[in-house]
Protein backbone atom coordinates (compact mmCIF):
# COMPACT_ATOMS: atom_id res chain seq x y z
CA UNK A 1 0.00 0.00 0.00
CA UNK A 2 3.00 2.27 0.17
CA UNK A 3 2.72 3.44 -3.39
CA UNK A 4 2.36 7.04 -2.31
CA UNK A 5 6.03 7.64 -3.03
CA UNK A 6 5.79 6.42 -6.61
CA UNK A 7 5.27 9.99 -7.65
CA UNK A 8 3.02 10.03 -10.67
CA UNK A 9 2.59 13.76 -10.27
CA UNK A 10 5.45 15.37 -12.08
CA UNK A 11 5.53 18.26 -9.67
CA UNK A 12 9.19 19.12 -10.02
CA UNK A 13 9.46 22.58 -8.65
CA UNK A 14 8.92 24.77 -11.64
CA UNK A 15 10.50 27.69 -9.83
CA UNK A 16 13.81 25.88 -9.98
CA UNK A 17 14.33 26.59 -13.66
CA UNK A 18 16.20 29.77 -12.84
CA UNK A 19 18.50 30.85 -15.58
CA UNK A 20 21.80 30.06 -13.96
CA UNK A 21 23.81 30.18 -17.14
CA UNK A 22 23.85 32.37 -20.17
CA UNK A 23 22.69 29.66 -22.55
CA UNK A 24 19.52 29.09 -20.59
CA UNK A 25 19.02 32.82 -20.44
CA UNK A 26 19.52 33.05 -24.16
CA UNK A 27 16.87 30.38 -24.67
CA UNK A 28 14.48 32.05 -22.30
CA UNK A 29 14.91 35.44 -23.89
CA UNK A 30 13.48 34.12 -27.14
CA UNK A 31 9.85 34.88 -28.02
CA UNK A 32 7.52 32.66 -26.07
CA UNK A 33 10.15 32.24 -23.41
CA UNK A 34 7.84 33.22 -20.62
CA UNK A 35 7.52 36.32 -18.56
CA UNK A 36 10.93 36.16 -16.90
CA UNK A 37 12.40 39.50 -17.89
CA UNK A 38 13.52 40.58 -14.44
CA UNK A 39 16.28 37.99 -14.22
CA UNK A 40 17.76 39.14 -17.52
CA UNK A 41 20.63 41.17 -16.16
CA UNK A 42 21.30 38.70 -13.39
CA UNK A 43 21.42 35.88 -15.92
CA UNK A 44 23.50 37.62 -18.56
CA UNK A 45 25.69 39.65 -16.21
CA UNK A 46 28.29 37.00 -15.36
CA UNK A 47 28.71 35.96 -19.01
CA UNK A 48 29.06 39.54 -20.21
CA UNK A 49 31.60 40.32 -17.50
CA UNK A 50 33.57 37.14 -18.22
CA UNK A 51 33.61 37.89 -21.94
CA UNK A 52 34.77 41.47 -21.37
CA UNK A 53 37.49 40.27 -19.00
CA UNK A 54 38.86 37.74 -21.48
CA UNK A 55 38.96 40.32 -24.28
CA UNK A 56 40.61 42.89 -22.01
CA UNK A 57 43.20 40.35 -20.86
CA UNK A 58 43.87 39.33 -24.47
CA UNK A 59 44.35 42.96 -25.46
CA UNK A 60 46.60 43.66 -22.47
CA UNK A 61 48.79 40.60 -23.00
CA UNK A 62 49.35 41.30 -26.70
CA UNK A 63 50.23 44.94 -26.00
CA UNK A 64 52.36 44.42 -22.88
CA UNK A 65 54.37 41.49 -24.28
CA UNK A 66 54.38 42.98 -27.77
CA UNK A 67 53.00 39.77 -29.35
CA UNK A 68 53.42 39.78 -33.13
CA UNK A 69 50.09 40.05 -34.96
CA UNK A 70 50.80 36.94 -37.07
CA UNK A 71 50.90 34.96 -33.82
CA UNK A 72 47.97 36.55 -32.05
CA UNK A 73 46.53 39.88 -33.17
CA UNK A 74 45.04 42.35 -30.69
CA UNK A 75 41.21 42.16 -30.44
CA UNK A 76 41.02 45.84 -31.36
CA UNK A 77 42.99 45.16 -34.54
CA UNK A 78 40.68 42.25 -35.42
CA UNK A 79 37.65 44.49 -35.00
CA UNK A 80 39.35 47.15 -37.10
CA UNK A 81 39.95 44.65 -39.94
CA UNK A 82 36.45 43.20 -39.43
CA UNK A 83 35.02 46.64 -40.20
CA UNK A 84 37.47 47.45 -43.01
CA UNK A 85 36.95 44.17 -44.89
CA UNK A 86 33.28 43.68 -44.01
CA UNK A 87 32.15 43.94 -47.65
CA UNK A 88 34.28 40.98 -48.69
CA UNK A 89 34.03 38.74 -45.63
CA UNK A 90 30.24 38.97 -45.34
CA UNK A 91 29.84 38.17 -49.03
CA UNK A 92 32.17 35.16 -48.70
CA UNK A 93 30.41 34.25 -45.47
CA UNK A 94 27.10 34.25 -47.32
CA UNK A 95 28.48 31.80 -49.91
CA UNK A 96 29.71 29.51 -47.15
CA UNK A 97 26.43 29.81 -45.28
CA UNK A 98 24.53 28.67 -48.39
CA UNK A 99 26.69 25.54 -48.55
CA UNK A 100 26.20 24.86 -44.84
CA UNK A 101 22.45 25.44 -44.99
CA UNK A 102 22.11 23.24 -48.08
CA UNK A 103 23.89 20.47 -46.20
CA UNK A 104 21.83 21.06 -43.05
CA UNK A 105 18.53 20.84 -44.91
CA UNK A 106 19.53 17.83 -47.01
CA UNK A 107 21.13 15.96 -44.09
CA UNK A 108 18.22 16.68 -41.74
CA UNK A 109 15.62 15.61 -44.30
CA UNK A 110 17.41 12.36 -45.06
CA UNK A 111 18.10 11.77 -41.36
CA UNK A 112 14.43 12.14 -40.46
CA UNK A 113 13.32 9.88 -43.31
CA UNK A 114 15.84 7.24 -42.26
CA UNK A 115 14.67 7.54 -38.64
CA UNK A 116 11.04 7.06 -39.69
CA UNK A 117 12.03 4.00 -41.72
CA UNK A 118 13.95 2.47 -38.80
CA UNK A 119 10.92 2.92 -36.57
CA UNK A 120 8.47 1.52 -39.07
CA UNK A 121 10.43 -1.59 -40.07
CA UNK A 122 12.38 -3.54 -37.48
CA UNK A 123 14.53 -5.05 -40.25
CA UNK A 124 15.70 -1.59 -41.31
CA UNK A 125 16.41 -0.74 -37.68
CA UNK A 126 18.48 -3.85 -37.06
CA UNK A 127 20.34 -3.48 -40.34
CA UNK A 128 20.95 0.24 -40.27
CA UNK A 129 21.27 1.41 -36.67
CA UNK A 130 24.59 -0.30 -35.75
CA UNK A 131 26.05 1.07 -38.95
CA UNK A 132 24.72 4.55 -38.23
CA UNK A 133 26.01 4.55 -34.67
CA UNK A 134 29.43 3.41 -35.88
CA UNK A 135 29.46 6.00 -38.66
CA UNK A 136 28.52 8.69 -36.16
CA UNK A 137 31.76 8.16 -34.27
CA UNK A 138 33.94 8.32 -37.40
CA UNK A 139 35.51 11.68 -38.40
CA UNK A 140 33.31 12.07 -41.44
CA UNK A 141 34.91 15.41 -42.25
CA UNK A 142 37.78 13.35 -43.68
CA UNK A 143 35.45 12.61 -46.58
CA UNK A 144 35.81 16.18 -47.84
CA UNK A 145 38.48 15.53 -50.50
CA UNK A 146 36.42 12.60 -51.75
CA UNK A 147 33.15 14.49 -52.16
CA UNK A 148 35.19 17.23 -53.82
CA UNK A 149 36.17 14.58 -56.36
CA UNK A 150 32.67 13.10 -56.69
CA UNK A 151 30.93 16.39 -57.30
CA UNK A 152 32.55 19.15 -59.26
CA UNK A 153 35.15 20.95 -57.17
CA UNK A 154 33.77 24.27 -58.35
CA UNK A 155 30.20 23.42 -57.37
CA UNK A 156 28.91 24.24 -53.89
CA UNK A 157 27.21 20.83 -54.01
CA UNK A 158 30.50 19.14 -53.12
CA UNK A 159 30.60 21.15 -49.85
CA UNK A 160 26.90 20.61 -49.19
CA UNK A 161 27.46 16.87 -49.56
CA UNK A 162 30.06 16.82 -46.77
CA UNK A 163 27.85 18.96 -44.55
CA UNK A 164 24.86 16.72 -45.30
CA UNK A 165 26.72 13.55 -44.35
CA UNK A 166 28.00 15.18 -41.14
CA UNK A 167 24.45 16.29 -40.24
CA UNK A 168 22.73 13.05 -41.25
CA UNK A 169 23.99 10.71 -38.54
CA UNK A 170 23.27 12.66 -35.34
CA UNK A 171 19.85 13.68 -36.68
CA UNK A 172 18.98 10.15 -37.68
CA UNK A 173 20.18 8.50 -34.47
CA UNK A 174 18.58 11.01 -32.13
CA UNK A 175 15.28 11.17 -33.98
CA UNK A 176 15.08 7.38 -34.18
CA UNK A 177 15.71 7.20 -30.44
CA UNK A 178 12.90 9.69 -29.78
CA UNK A 179 10.52 7.76 -32.02
CA UNK A 180 11.34 4.38 -30.50
CA UNK A 181 11.81 5.13 -26.82
CA UNK A 182 8.26 6.23 -26.09
CA UNK A 183 6.48 5.34 -22.87
CA UNK A 184 5.11 1.82 -23.56
CA UNK A 185 2.01 2.73 -21.58
CA UNK A 186 1.23 5.53 -24.03
CA UNK A 187 1.35 2.99 -26.84
CA UNK A 188 -0.91 0.66 -24.83
CA UNK A 189 -3.32 3.50 -24.22
CA UNK A 190 -3.59 4.08 -27.95
CA UNK A 191 -3.91 0.33 -28.51
CA UNK A 192 -6.87 0.33 -26.13
CA UNK A 193 -8.55 2.73 -28.56
CA UNK A 194 -7.72 0.31 -31.41
CA UNK A 195 -5.48 2.97 -32.96
CA UNK A 196 -3.57 2.10 -36.15
CA UNK A 197 0.26 2.13 -36.26
CA UNK A 198 0.02 5.33 -38.29
CA UNK A 199 -2.12 7.00 -35.65
CA UNK A 200 0.33 5.90 -32.95
CA UNK A 201 3.17 7.29 -35.01
CA UNK A 202 1.49 10.64 -35.51
CA UNK A 203 0.00 11.18 -32.06
CA UNK A 204 2.63 9.61 -29.79
CA UNK A 205 5.94 8.89 -31.50
CA UNK A 206 6.41 12.03 -33.55
CA UNK A 207 5.55 14.52 -30.75
CA UNK A 208 7.75 12.51 -28.38
CA UNK A 209 10.66 12.64 -30.84
CA UNK A 210 10.54 16.41 -31.35
CA UNK A 211 12.81 17.34 -28.40
CA UNK A 212 15.31 14.67 -29.50
CA UNK A 213 15.13 15.95 -33.06
CA UNK A 214 15.73 19.56 -32.05
CA UNK A 215 18.67 18.81 -29.80
CA UNK A 216 20.24 16.95 -32.74
CA UNK A 217 19.57 19.85 -35.12
CA UNK A 218 21.16 22.26 -32.63
CA UNK A 219 24.34 20.18 -32.70
CA UNK A 220 24.04 19.82 -36.47
CA UNK A 221 23.71 23.59 -36.95
CA UNK A 222 27.28 23.98 -35.69
CA UNK A 223 28.56 20.86 -37.47
CA UNK A 224 27.31 21.93 -40.90
CA UNK A 225 29.29 25.20 -40.78
CA UNK A 226 32.45 23.41 -39.66
CA UNK A 227 31.99 20.86 -42.44
CA UNK A 228 31.47 23.51 -45.11
CA UNK A 229 34.53 25.53 -44.07
CA UNK A 230 36.82 22.52 -43.76
CA UNK A 231 35.61 21.20 -47.12
CA UNK A 232 36.53 24.56 -48.63
CA UNK A 233 40.09 24.15 -47.34
CA UNK A 234 40.47 21.24 -49.77
CA UNK A 235 39.78 23.32 -52.84
CA UNK A 236 37.12 25.05 -54.87
CA UNK A 237 36.16 28.63 -55.75
CA UNK A 238 37.98 31.37 -53.83
CA UNK A 239 34.99 33.52 -52.89
CA UNK A 240 34.17 31.53 -49.76
CA UNK A 241 35.13 31.94 -46.10
CA UNK A 242 37.29 28.82 -45.78
CA UNK A 243 39.53 29.64 -48.72
CA UNK A 244 39.75 33.27 -47.63
CA UNK A 245 40.89 32.25 -44.12
CA UNK A 246 43.41 29.83 -45.64
CA UNK A 247 44.73 32.48 -48.06
CA UNK A 248 45.07 35.26 -45.49
CA UNK A 249 46.73 32.89 -43.03
CA UNK A 250 49.26 31.69 -45.58
CA UNK A 251 50.05 35.31 -46.45
CA UNK A 252 50.46 35.95 -42.70
CA UNK A 253 47.67 38.55 -42.79
CA UNK A 254 46.36 37.08 -39.60
CA UNK A 255 44.08 39.91 -38.43
CA UNK A 256 42.08 39.47 -41.66
CA UNK A 257 41.86 35.71 -41.13
CA UNK A 258 40.64 36.35 -37.57
CA UNK A 259 38.04 38.80 -38.87
CA UNK A 260 36.74 36.07 -41.19
CA UNK A 261 36.66 33.59 -38.27
CA UNK A 262 34.60 36.16 -36.38
CA UNK A 263 32.09 36.16 -39.27
CA UNK A 264 31.92 32.35 -39.12
CA UNK A 265 31.32 32.52 -35.36
CA UNK A 266 28.52 35.05 -35.72
CA UNK A 267 26.88 32.91 -38.39
CA UNK A 268 27.16 29.82 -36.18
CA UNK A 269 25.55 31.54 -33.21
CA UNK A 270 22.85 32.97 -35.49
CA UNK A 271 22.06 29.54 -36.91
CA UNK A 272 21.86 28.04 -33.44
CA UNK A 273 19.54 30.82 -32.34
CA UNK A 274 17.32 30.27 -35.37
CA UNK A 275 16.99 26.57 -34.52
CA UNK A 276 16.13 27.49 -30.91
CA UNK A 277 13.45 29.83 -32.16
CA UNK A 278 11.86 27.18 -34.37
CA UNK A 279 12.06 24.71 -31.48
CA UNK A 280 10.29 27.15 -29.19
CA UNK A 281 7.53 27.71 -31.73
CA UNK A 282 7.16 24.00 -32.51
CA UNK A 283 6.98 22.83 -28.89
CA UNK A 284 5.17 25.38 -26.73
CA UNK A 285 4.42 22.61 -24.23
CA UNK A 286 7.98 21.60 -23.53
CA UNK A 287 9.21 21.49 -19.90
CA UNK A 288 12.24 23.67 -20.69
CA UNK A 289 9.79 26.48 -21.41
CA UNK A 290 8.11 26.12 -18.07
CA UNK A 291 8.73 29.69 -17.02
CA UNK A 292 5.19 30.29 -15.89
CA UNK A 293 1.55 29.54 -16.30
CA UNK A 294 0.70 28.98 -19.94
CA UNK A 295 -3.00 28.32 -19.40
CA UNK B 1 -31.23 -9.99 -16.88
CA UNK B 2 -31.11 -11.60 -20.29
CA UNK B 3 -28.17 -9.47 -21.51
CA UNK B 4 -24.86 -11.37 -21.60
CA UNK B 5 -22.45 -10.61 -18.79
CA UNK B 6 -20.02 -7.76 -19.55
CA UNK B 7 -17.11 -10.01 -18.63
CA UNK B 8 -17.28 -13.81 -18.66
CA UNK B 9 -14.21 -15.94 -17.95
CA UNK B 10 -14.15 -19.75 -17.95
CA UNK B 11 -11.07 -21.67 -16.77
CA UNK B 12 -8.97 -18.75 -17.92
CA UNK B 13 -5.21 -19.20 -17.63
CA UNK B 14 -2.16 -17.15 -18.49
CA UNK B 15 1.44 -18.35 -18.56
CA UNK B 16 4.20 -15.89 -19.37
CA UNK B 17 7.01 -17.62 -21.23
CA UNK B 18 10.14 -16.43 -19.47
CA UNK B 19 13.64 -16.40 -20.88
CA UNK B 20 15.70 -19.61 -20.50
CA UNK B 21 12.59 -21.72 -20.19
CA UNK B 22 11.34 -20.53 -16.81
CA UNK B 23 7.73 -19.79 -17.54
CA UNK B 24 5.61 -17.97 -14.98
CA UNK B 25 2.06 -19.07 -14.39
CA UNK B 26 0.29 -15.78 -13.71
CA UNK B 27 -3.31 -17.01 -13.67
CA UNK B 28 -4.90 -20.45 -13.32
CA UNK B 29 -8.49 -21.58 -13.73
CA UNK B 30 -10.14 -18.17 -13.44
CA UNK B 31 -13.94 -18.30 -13.48
CA UNK B 32 -15.60 -14.91 -13.26
CA UNK B 33 -18.79 -13.22 -14.39
CA UNK B 34 -19.40 -9.52 -14.18
CA UNK B 35 -22.87 -8.17 -14.97
CA UNK B 36 -23.71 -4.80 -16.45
CA UNK B 37 -23.73 -1.96 -13.94
CA UNK B 38 -21.57 -3.76 -11.39
CA UNK B 39 -18.56 -2.27 -9.68
CA UNK B 40 -16.10 -5.11 -9.17
CA UNK B 41 -12.75 -4.80 -7.42
CA UNK B 42 -9.93 -7.29 -7.90
CA UNK B 43 -7.81 -7.42 -4.75
CA UNK B 44 -4.89 -9.56 -3.71
CA UNK B 45 -1.19 -9.59 -2.84
CA UNK B 46 1.42 -8.40 -5.33
CA UNK B 47 1.94 -10.97 -8.06
CA UNK B 48 -1.54 -12.49 -7.76
CA UNK B 49 -2.24 -11.66 -11.39
CA UNK B 50 -4.97 -9.08 -10.78
CA UNK B 51 -3.44 -6.63 -13.26
CA UNK B 52 -2.85 -9.46 -15.71
CA UNK B 53 -6.54 -10.38 -15.50
CA UNK B 54 -7.45 -6.77 -16.27
CA UNK B 55 -5.03 -6.71 -19.20
CA UNK B 56 -6.53 -9.95 -20.54
CA UNK B 57 -9.97 -8.32 -20.48
CA UNK B 58 -8.44 -5.31 -22.28
CA UNK B 59 -6.82 -7.57 -24.90
CA UNK B 60 -3.42 -6.05 -24.10
CA UNK B 61 -2.15 -9.60 -23.47
CA UNK B 62 -3.57 -12.87 -24.82
CA UNK B 63 -4.68 -15.80 -22.61
CA UNK B 64 -2.92 -19.16 -22.87
CA UNK B 65 -5.94 -21.26 -21.93
CA UNK B 66 -9.65 -21.04 -21.21
CA UNK B 67 -12.34 -18.77 -22.58
CA UNK B 68 -12.92 -15.07 -22.10
CA UNK B 69 -15.70 -12.92 -23.47
CA UNK B 70 -16.20 -9.18 -23.16
CA UNK B 71 -19.68 -7.92 -23.99
CA UNK B 72 -20.38 -11.39 -25.37
CA UNK B 73 -17.46 -11.19 -27.83
CA UNK B 74 -13.86 -12.15 -28.16
CA UNK B 75 -11.77 -9.56 -26.24
CA UNK B 76 -9.92 -8.67 -29.42
CA UNK B 77 -13.21 -7.88 -31.16
CA UNK B 78 -14.30 -5.90 -28.08
CA UNK B 79 -11.14 -3.82 -28.22
CA UNK B 80 -11.58 -3.10 -31.91
CA UNK B 81 -15.20 -2.15 -31.15
CA UNK B 82 -13.95 0.21 -28.43
CA UNK B 83 -16.06 -1.45 -25.80
CA UNK B 84 -13.95 -0.38 -22.83
CA UNK B 85 -12.04 2.60 -21.48
CA UNK B 86 -8.80 2.10 -19.57
CA UNK B 87 -7.23 4.02 -16.68
CA UNK B 88 -3.70 3.14 -15.58
CA UNK B 89 -1.93 3.79 -12.30
CA UNK B 90 -0.07 6.63 -13.98
CA UNK B 91 -2.40 9.12 -15.63
CA UNK B 92 -0.42 8.73 -18.89
CA UNK B 93 -1.49 12.09 -20.26
CA UNK B 94 0.34 13.26 -23.36
CA UNK B 95 2.59 16.12 -22.25
CA UNK B 96 2.25 18.03 -25.50
CA UNK B 97 -1.52 18.25 -25.38
CA UNK B 98 -3.65 20.49 -23.24
CA UNK B 99 -6.05 18.86 -20.80
CA UNK B 100 -8.96 19.29 -23.23
CA UNK B 101 -6.96 17.88 -26.15
CA UNK B 102 -5.97 14.89 -23.99
CA UNK B 103 -9.63 14.14 -23.35
CA UNK B 104 -10.30 14.51 -27.07
CA UNK B 105 -7.57 11.98 -27.94
CA UNK B 106 -9.75 8.83 -28.09
CA UNK B 107 -12.44 10.74 -29.98
CA UNK B 108 -9.83 11.87 -32.50
CA UNK B 109 -8.60 8.31 -32.98
CA UNK B 110 -12.19 7.20 -33.51
CA UNK B 111 -12.91 10.16 -35.76
CA UNK B 112 -15.93 11.09 -33.65
CA UNK B 113 -17.91 14.26 -34.26
CA UNK B 114 -18.41 17.04 -31.72
CA UNK B 115 -15.16 16.34 -29.95
CA UNK B 116 -14.75 19.70 -28.25
CA UNK B 117 -18.25 19.71 -26.78
CA UNK B 118 -17.79 16.17 -25.58
CA UNK B 119 -14.43 16.93 -23.98
CA UNK B 120 -15.88 19.97 -22.24
CA UNK B 121 -18.77 17.90 -20.94
CA UNK B 122 -16.40 15.22 -19.63
CA UNK B 123 -14.17 17.77 -17.93
CA UNK B 124 -17.23 19.25 -16.25
CA UNK B 125 -18.14 15.74 -15.08
CA UNK B 126 -14.77 15.41 -13.31
CA UNK B 127 -15.00 19.07 -12.20
CA UNK B 128 -11.98 20.26 -14.12
CA UNK B 129 -13.79 22.46 -16.65
CA UNK B 130 -11.69 25.49 -15.86
CA UNK B 131 -8.44 23.62 -16.50
CA UNK B 132 -9.25 22.70 -20.11
CA UNK B 133 -6.46 24.89 -21.50
CA UNK B 134 -3.77 23.81 -19.03
CA UNK B 135 -0.97 21.40 -19.78
CA UNK B 136 -0.75 18.17 -17.75
CA UNK B 137 2.37 19.25 -15.82
CA UNK B 138 0.42 22.17 -14.40
CA UNK B 139 -1.98 19.80 -12.60
CA UNK B 140 -1.56 17.83 -9.38
CA UNK B 141 -1.44 14.02 -9.45
CA UNK B 142 -5.10 13.75 -8.43
CA UNK B 143 -6.22 16.20 -11.08
CA UNK B 144 -4.22 14.35 -13.73
CA UNK B 145 -5.92 11.12 -12.75
CA UNK B 146 -9.34 12.80 -13.03
CA UNK B 147 -8.40 13.89 -16.55
CA UNK B 148 -7.47 10.25 -17.30
CA UNK B 149 -10.92 9.15 -16.09
CA UNK B 150 -12.63 11.82 -18.21
CA UNK B 151 -10.60 10.63 -21.20
CA UNK B 152 -11.48 6.96 -20.60
CA UNK B 153 -15.19 7.77 -20.46
CA UNK B 154 -15.19 10.33 -23.29
CA UNK B 155 -16.38 7.84 -25.89
CA UNK B 156 -19.05 6.37 -23.58
CA UNK B 157 -17.66 2.83 -23.22
CA UNK B 158 -19.95 0.42 -21.37
CA UNK B 159 -16.97 -0.87 -19.40
CA UNK B 160 -14.31 1.00 -17.45
CA UNK B 161 -11.09 -0.88 -16.60
CA UNK B 162 -8.98 0.70 -13.85
CA UNK B 163 -5.54 -0.59 -12.88
CA UNK B 164 -4.71 0.79 -9.41
CA UNK B 165 -5.75 4.26 -10.56
CA UNK B 166 -5.40 5.87 -7.12
CA UNK B 167 -2.35 3.89 -6.01
CA UNK B 168 0.03 6.82 -6.22
CA UNK B 169 -2.22 9.38 -4.55
CA UNK B 170 -2.10 10.53 -0.95
CA UNK B 171 -4.82 9.28 1.39
CA UNK B 172 -6.90 12.49 1.39
CA UNK B 173 -6.91 12.83 -2.39
CA UNK B 174 -7.59 9.14 -2.67
CA UNK B 175 -10.78 9.31 -0.60
CA UNK B 176 -12.01 12.31 -2.58
CA UNK B 177 -11.31 10.47 -5.83
CA UNK B 178 -13.21 7.41 -4.59
CA UNK B 179 -16.22 9.56 -3.82
CA UNK B 180 -15.89 11.20 -7.22
CA UNK B 181 -15.62 7.86 -9.01
CA UNK B 182 -18.77 6.54 -7.32
CA UNK B 183 -20.66 9.67 -8.37
CA UNK B 184 -19.50 9.21 -11.98
CA UNK B 185 -20.38 5.52 -11.84
CA UNK B 186 -23.91 6.45 -10.73
CA UNK B 187 -24.28 9.16 -13.36
CA UNK B 188 -22.98 7.11 -16.29
CA UNK B 189 -24.12 3.59 -15.40
CA UNK B 190 -20.75 2.24 -16.56
CA UNK B 191 -19.61 -1.19 -15.42
CA UNK B 192 -16.30 -0.88 -13.57
CA UNK B 193 -13.51 -3.41 -13.01
CA UNK B 194 -11.10 -1.93 -10.50
CA UNK B 195 -7.71 -3.35 -9.49
CA UNK B 196 -6.45 -2.30 -6.07
CA UNK B 197 -4.50 -3.58 -3.12
CA UNK B 198 -6.27 -1.40 -0.61
CA UNK B 199 -8.93 -3.32 1.31
CA UNK B 200 -10.91 -0.24 2.46
CA UNK B 201 -10.85 1.13 -1.07
CA UNK B 202 -12.18 -2.11 -2.54
CA UNK B 203 -14.95 -2.36 0.05
CA UNK B 204 -15.99 1.28 -0.14
CA UNK B 205 -16.25 1.32 -3.93
CA UNK B 206 -17.49 -2.10 -4.93
CA UNK B 207 -20.67 -4.04 -5.26
CA UNK B 208 -18.48 -7.14 -5.39
CA UNK B 209 -14.91 -7.73 -4.17
CA UNK B 210 -13.00 -10.51 -5.90
CA UNK B 211 -10.23 -11.79 -3.62
CA UNK B 212 -7.24 -13.36 -5.36
CA UNK B 213 -4.29 -15.38 -4.09
CA UNK B 214 -0.90 -15.74 -5.64
CA UNK B 215 1.44 -18.33 -7.18
CA UNK B 216 -0.41 -19.15 -9.30
CA UNK B 217 -2.96 -16.33 -9.37
CA UNK B 218 -6.47 -17.60 -8.75
CA UNK B 219 -9.75 -16.39 -7.36
CA UNK B 220 -10.13 -17.50 -3.77
CA UNK B 221 -13.28 -15.63 -2.68
CA UNK B 222 -16.03 -13.49 -4.13
CA UNK B 223 -17.56 -11.21 -1.52
CA UNK B 224 -20.66 -9.10 -2.11
CA UNK B 225 -20.29 -5.94 -0.04
CA UNK B 226 -24.01 -5.33 0.37
CA UNK B 227 -23.44 -1.73 1.49
CA UNK B 228 -26.23 0.67 0.58
CA UNK B 229 -25.92 3.48 -1.93
CA UNK B 230 -25.16 6.34 -2.07
CA UNK B 231 -21.98 5.77 -0.15
CA UNK B 232 -20.36 8.64 1.74
CA UNK B 233 -18.54 9.49 4.95
CA UNK B 234 -21.31 7.78 6.93
CA UNK B 235 -20.60 4.59 5.02
CA UNK B 236 -16.99 4.76 6.12
CA UNK B 237 -18.12 4.99 9.74
CA UNK B 238 -20.72 2.20 9.55
CA UNK B 239 -20.51 -1.20 11.20
CA UNK B 240 -21.35 -2.99 7.94
CA UNK B 241 -18.34 -1.32 6.29
CA UNK B 242 -15.99 -2.52 9.04
CA UNK B 243 -17.49 -5.99 8.99
CA UNK B 244 -16.95 -6.29 5.25
CA UNK B 245 -13.38 -5.03 5.57
CA UNK B 246 -12.77 -7.70 8.19
CA UNK B 247 -14.33 -10.32 5.94
CA UNK B 248 -12.07 -9.37 3.02
CA UNK B 249 -9.02 -9.18 5.25
CA UNK B 250 -9.73 -12.60 6.70
CA UNK B 251 -10.13 -14.04 3.21
CA UNK B 252 -6.80 -12.51 2.12
CA UNK B 253 -5.01 -13.77 5.26
CA UNK B 254 -6.39 -17.26 4.96
CA UNK B 255 -4.95 -17.75 1.51
CA UNK B 256 -1.81 -15.82 2.17
CA UNK B 257 -1.13 -18.10 5.13
CA UNK B 258 -1.83 -21.17 3.01
CA UNK B 259 0.63 -20.02 0.37
CA UNK B 260 3.59 -19.51 2.68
Amino acid sequence: MNRASDGIGRDEDIGETHATDALTAFEEALPGGGPRRVGWLRAYGPAVVAFALVIALWEAVTVVFNVQSFLLPRPSLIVERFVATSGVIWLYGWHTLIEALGGLVAGTTLGVLAALATTRWAAVREGLMPFAIAANSVPIIALAPITNAWFSLSSPVSKMAVAAVVVFFPVMINTARGLIEVDPQEVELLASYAASPRQIMRRVRVPHALPYFFSAVKVASALCLIAAIVAEYFGGPDDVLGRYILRQASLLVLPDAWAAILVASIMGIGLYGAVLLVERLAMPWHPSHRAGDVG
Amino acid sequence: MSAPPVVAARSLGKIFAGGAGDAVEALREIDLEIDAGEFVSLIGPSGCGKSTLLRLIADLVAPTSGRLEVNGKDPHRARLDRDYGMVFQRATLLDWRTVARNVELPLEIMDAAGRQDRARHMLDLVQLGEFAGHYPWQLSGGMQQRVAIARALAFRPALLLMDEPFGALDEMTRELMQQELLRIWHETGTTVVFVTHSIPEAVFLSTTVVVMSSRPGRISDVIATGLSHPRNEDTRASQAYYDTITEVRTALRRHDGAAT
